[in-house]
């Protein structure tokens, strides 16, 4: 075996790129959107991205984490993460102001939306929760793109009014006549007139027809197990239904081993899998 | 592969120059039965007739239980320093199977994404093999690795009054000739080395029929009752990880000095038989059972890397059966598949 040695820092696969988090926008009570650009201007005008994949974040003196990228692949002068005050490492990006400086790797898998196997297609996007951030991604590429596409529906699930993601989006969307979208809550309040209960039971209204219809799916792990059953009862083919899959992982570059599932690694397999390559994947769904 | 004889009177001398030039580590007698890969500064410390040492050579060497991987220093901007540490060093008196899990772990440090850290000691480390007596747990020579065909740059065989060496490389070569006075293999001298490997294969006593466990795996994958049972004592304390020569996970911890300004950030060893594995932001743990994750372990021992690399991430060396508390038997397990699956 030759062993190749590339004697700079550069090539250090662990070192992080400097970046300052530009603005911060409270966009739920648990959940706020970073926009982040890098210190160094090549890097921001060479980051690119696809919708899906992730990077790994550094609080510095704290840890670092993976998040997935939650805008549009198409804005170079920034990128943004929808992230929930959760860990140590979210909480503490949480309390950190505007003008903080973070590291960021990647971006981060393989496995990311096939936005280019999807044109000429419909395509369903369901979002559970948090679960919208990385298919905000592609929608706002797949709306970039608009005229490539056929029918675009957008359901989404949330526990509570106030704590729906992208409000302003949302409203953007509901006002577009090229794009349908349904919201629904768990617990509504008394202003709420959208749809009540779990996202799952809007699936069977969707009228796409299978052969010509991409579907992807982010959400809590609990989620997914009914989302599959609805899309299976409509008949979806597995090669077409993407998920994006969340686990822990401590290097985002398939060494620390701890997002492997059965012979895949998340972080460079995935985090978007089809759902034929993980169907067989015991602990996946 | 150059094949070279010296005598055995050379040896000594051999070893104590390679000990006044350069940093060795090999050997030494730690306990009654154990043993432990030490710097080395006299020979007479040296002990290769080990049996076992608990932690692999090689991997404490290239792959160490906690080390930085990047410094910084947090000032009006942030200032970030790659590590990449490694001084030369020869490793001497590694045995077959050791050497094996080391070529494992130069396969996956460099698969994908290369990781410099580990590449760069590799880079450093000349490595002298010699064989050492398997113990009763060993069945490495099931899993095909009770000979090194690479990953060293000398190998040392004592035969009766020589040692037979393999020279794997150009650097090996060099010292070999500096440090003692070497003949050509000749024909007498490959028979009584093959000889001595027939004899020597003759000692490992324990077999595994690792294929057929390969070959059911899929099969017995979903089947709960089984693993229930094997992983049913597992305190899922990790000792199997600390003491393999192949596991390689790790967490990144980010450690910063008491002025709040220097930090690092450090790998530390890790253990996929712990709880707290698949525990992600939030609560939510994706591996909570002890059979799922013994299960997984296995799964990436005997099957995942036979798949992506066509080598086994397990080399036999049976130090996880002797360090197991719970008295978890992964020969027995593999050859209790057979028994499982016959109809």
């Amino acid at each position: 075996m030759v062993l190749e040695i590339k004697d700079t820092n550069k090539n250090n696969i662990y070192v992080p790129e400097l970046a300052k988090i530009n603005r911060i926008q409270q966009i739920s009570p648990t959940e706020k959107l970073f926009d982040i650009v890098f210190d160094n201007k090549e890097k921001q005008n060479n980051f690119s991205f696809e919708p899906g994949q992730f990077v790994e974040l550094t609080v510095f003196g704290l840890g670092e984490a993976p998040f997935s990228i939650a805008s549009n692949p198409a804005n170079k002068e920034f990128f943004q993460l929808c992230i929930r005050d959760i860990g140590n490492v979210s909480g503490a990006l949480h309390r950190m102001k505007e003008g903080s400086k973070i590291g960021i790797r990647g971006p981060f898998g393989n496995g990311y939306f096939p936005y280019d196997k999807m044109r000429n297609h419909n395509v369903l996007l369901i979002a559970g929760g948090l679960g919208l951030a990385p298919l905000m991604s592609l929608i706002k590429y797949i709306l970039h793109y608009r005229e490539d596409y056929k029918e675009i529906m957008i359901i989404y699930g949330a526990v509570n009014p106030e704590s729906i993601l992208f409000k302003n989006d949302i409203q953007y969307f509901s006002d577009r006549s090229d794009i349908s979208i349904c919201v629904s809550v768990d617990n509504p309040d008394d202003k709420w007139t959208g749809e009540i209960g779990v996202c799952t039971k809007l699936i069977p209204r969707v009228d796409f027809p299978a052969k010509d219809t991409y579907v992807v799916v982010c959400g809590p792990p609990v989620m997914y197990k009914f989302v599959i059953i609805e899309l299976e009862e409509k008949h979806y083919s597995p090669e077409k239904i993407f998920l994006s899959l969340e686990r822990r992982m401590e290097c985002g570059v398939g060494k620390c081993n701890h997002c492997h599932i059965g012979d895949k690694l998340v972080c460079v397999d995935g985090p978007v899998f089809s759902l034929w390559e993980i169907k067989n994947l015991k602990e996946a769904i | 592969m150059l094949y070279k004889v010296i005598s055995r009177g050379v040896y000594n001398d051999f070893v104590k120059s390679l000990i006044s030039d350069y940093e060795l580590i090999g050997p030494k007698k730690k306990d009654k039965a154990v043993y432990d890969f030490v710097p080395i500064k006299d020979i007479s410390e040296l002990d290769t007739n080990y049996t076992k040492t608990t932690i692999p050579p090689a991997k404490k060497i290239l792959f160490p239980s906690a080390e930085k991987l990047i410094t910084y220093e947090i000032n009006k901007t942030i200032n970030i320093k790659s590590v990449i540490e490694g001084s030369q060093k020869v490793l001497f008196g590694i045995n077959a199977w050791d050497i094996n899990g080391m070529n494992f772990l130069d396969k996956f440090f460099t698969t994908d994404f290369v990781d410099e850290n580990y590449v760069h000691r590799r880079k450093n480390l000349i490595v002298i093999g010699m064989d050492s007596e398997p113990t009763e747990t060993n069945f490495s020579l099931s899993m095909g690795c009770e000979y090194a065909k690479d990953g060293f740059d000398l190998y040392l065989t004592e035969l009766k009054d020589k040692y037979f060496i393999r020279v794997a490389t150009a650097k090996g070569d060099e010292i070999l000739s500096k440090y003692a006075e070497t003949s050509n293999a000749k024909a007498e001298d490959f028979k009584e080395y093959n000889k001595y490997m027939d004899d020597y294969r003759l000692k490992f006593k324990l077999n595994v029929d690792i294929k057929n466990f390969y070959d059911n795996f899929e099969l017995i994958y979903n089947d709960e009752e089984f693993w229930k049972r094997i992983a049913k004592n597992c305190y899922s304390c990790g000792s199997c990880n600390l003491v393999c020569p192949t596991c390689f996970c790790f967490n990144v911890k980010d450690d910063i000095e008491l002025n709040l300004k220097d930090g690092n950030k450090i790998r530390e060893w890790d253990s996929c038989m712990i709880p707290e594995y698949g525990l992600v932001a939030g609560g939510h743990n994706f591996r909570p059972d002890k059979e799922n994750r013994l299960k997984q372990r296995y799964r990436c021992k005997l099957k995942t890397f036979l798949d992506k690399f066509g080598r086994y991430a397990c080399v036999g060396c049976g130090r996880c059966i002797e360090a197991c508390l719970a008295k978890i038997n992964i020969a027995e397990d593999i050859n209790s598949v057979k028994k499982e699956v016959s109809v």
